[in-house]
């Protein structure tokens, strides 16, 4: 405090010189092209955001990891991350995450002769029937997958 | 038109968000522990039957954990914090106004929104957010907000109501009210309960029943504004914007107790920088800091201690440097050797909304030693948003064995790449 000196008479300010602080003025925004300006210019709106692509519902979107080969028909690789989203109606031939047994698994939903059933796209795998409720049984609808080349 | 509020609260919602990644713990017995994996915070309804309390000492319980096989985990704030936020913003879509009332429960306002049928109304919030988010929530509606958190209430309790139910009708309201006890009441505390029962008012009827000048009388307003909120007058309006907190603390207790100033000052230095960044976050300053220590009080074999210090700033601040140097000149004060500390802390109040950027405040030229960088601090910021905890100033230390025991964490399946949750 006792650097700072105000003289009432002509109203100014004194203070030491080594405190002397920077003070940020704020610089011209945008930028001042010597030249012609960029005739795209006109043209820019902004960069694509993959989000836009891929997810509808941020809430209900949740990513997974695909763990091994069951599903490799489907172009869903191991170690592939699949785009989830929860709010989509499941139907016949989207294919979904299951809790099933207390794990969750990736297959296409199908229904046969009124049957529900979840089909592996990979011979090696056999389909499997769903006698549970539906509604507690389909954990999410997978809409993109998403595999690094 | 009579108001309609609604409140929706997440059923043991810690444990929900545990249970949507891992079916596998559904129907079994899960709970979920404090900081420092010390007390239980959220108990699976398998876990309310045993008769585990909330927020009893795990060592107390330690038989029924084994005996049950108690499924056990450490708070997760990560994947709570965005697992809430995906609930809020689906709660969004069913109510033009909407109050955040805690990590797990918002208000919702229905005036005007589904006067024929708000039962039906309920059930869709219900099945939308469930569907949405996997959390399974209760929804309690009244034309005050104390009477839907009683709704709500009654709602949890009793599941022949499917989760939704609605107070409007007064005759169904005394019916519920004649067999909740009073201190069940939002609002209404263990001491007021305590005072209220001396006085032969046990039941929530028996509250609102009450003319409430006596009520204020002899307790104060906030007690008569629930009798009126009680018999459906509105008192409390919903909050939709959440206030700038006042005050803003960062404190923890430690895996092992500390003896050396070094490492207090180390975890001090950290919990400065995390109330800091708070600081920023919500555009404020402060100007005034608070440290506290203390040993174990509930370890009564060792020399108890505890102390706090507060300073004020001559000027307003917000940089994390200048809240670790002052926090630092506090504990040189406070601290004495000889004792094992259990837990420290930094608390910064007299908080105000920071000036626009290039404005000076009044006196703003006095040199502190340390200048203000707003655009050095929002730089730090931003990386450690990208990058977590990647940059931190060098008094927080390197040796980090003081942190919380987390033993017992999930994964944060919502909010890192590397830890999604695996599907086969």
């Amino acid at each position: 405090m006792d650097q700072l000196l105000i003289f009432s008479a002509s109203t100014y300010i004194r203070y030491p010189a080594k405190s002397v602080r920077r003070i940020p003025l704020p610089l011209f925004e945008g930028k001042v092209a010597a030249g012609f300006p960029s005739p795209a210019d006109d043209y820019v709106e902004k960069t694509l955001d993959l989000n836009e692509l891929l997810v509808q519902k941020p809430a209900a979107t949740f990513f997974a990891r695909a763990q091994g080969v069951s599903m490799i028909g489907a172009g869903i690789h191991h170690n592939d991350i699949l785009v989830v989203d929860r709010s989509i109606e499941p139907v016949p031939g989207k294919i979904v995450i299951c809790a099933l047994n207390g794990e969750l698994t990736v297959k296409r939903l199908d229904r046969e002769n009124g049957q529900w059933k979840l089909a592996a796209e990979n011979p090696d795998y056999p389909d499997i029937a769903i006698f549970e409720d539906l509604e507690m049984v389909i954990w999410g609808v997978v809409t993109n997958v998403i595999h690094p080349l | 038109m009579q108001p309609l509020i609604a409140l929706v609260d997440c059923n043991n919602f810690y444990v929900s968000c545990e249970r949507v990644f891992r079916p596998d713990l559904i129907g079994k017995p899960v709970a979920v522990l404090s900081n420092n994996d010390g007390c239980i915070v959220a108990r699976s309804q398998e876990v309310k039957d045993f008769g585990v309390k909330m927020g009893v000492p795990l060592f107390q319980i330690q038989q029924l954990v084994n005996q049950h096989q108690i499924q056990l985990f450490s708070s997760n704030y990560a994947l709570y914090a965005d697992m809430s936020a995906r609930v809020m913003s689906t709660l969004e879509e069913f109510a033009p106004s909407l109050e955040i009332y805690s990590i797990d429960e918002a208000f919702l306002d229905l005036t005007g929104v589904c006067h024929k049928d708000p039962i039906a109304y309920g059930h869709k919030i219900r099945k939308a957010v469930f569907r949405t988010t996997g959390i399974p929530v209760c929804v309690g509606m009244g034309p005050t907000k104390t009477l839907a958190k009683l709704a709500n209430f009654a709602a949890k309790k009793w599941k022949m109501t499917g989760g939704v139910l609605e107070l409007s009708d007064p005759v169904r309201r005394e019916k519920l009210m004649r067999i909740v006890p009073v201190g069940e009441v939002w609002g209404i505390g263990s001491r007021t309960t305590e005072k209220l029962n001396k006085i032969g008012i046990n039941t929530v009827w028996d509250l609102a029943i009450q003319p409430s000048k006596r009520i204020q009388a002899q307790f104060n307003i906030a007690v008569a504004r629930t009798v009126l909120e009680l018999n459906g007058i509105l008192c409390l309006e919903l909050e939709e914007v959440s206030a700038d907190k006042q005050q803003i603390v960062c404190s923890r207790s430690f895996s092992r107790r500390l003896t050396e100033y070094k490492g207090l000052a180390a975890a001090l230095a950290e919990f400065c920088s995390r109330a800091a960044e708070k600081l920023r976050e919500q555009r404020s300053v402060t100007c005034c800091i608070t440290v506290f220590i203390r040993t174990n009080p509930f370890n009564q074999n060792e020399p108890q201690y505890q102390r706090s210090a507060s300073a004020k700033l001559d000027t307003t601040t917000q940089d994390t440097r200048v809240i670790i140097a002052t926090a630092n000149r506090l504990l040189t004060e406070i601290y004495k050797m000889g004792y094992r500390y259990h837990k420290c802390g930094v608390q910064l109040s007299n908080i105000k909304p920071e000036a626009s950027p290039g404005q000076l405040e009044l006196f703003d030229f006095i040199d502190n030693g340390l200048h203000e960088n707003r655009p050095l601090m929002s730089v730090v910021d931003q990386i450690n948003r990208r990058f977590p905890k990647s940059i931190s100033v060098a008094a927080t230390g390197i040796d980090k064995s003081w942190k919380s025991k987390a033993n017992r964490v999930s994964q944060r399946y919502t909010t890192d790449w590397r830890e999604l949750v695996k599907v086969r």
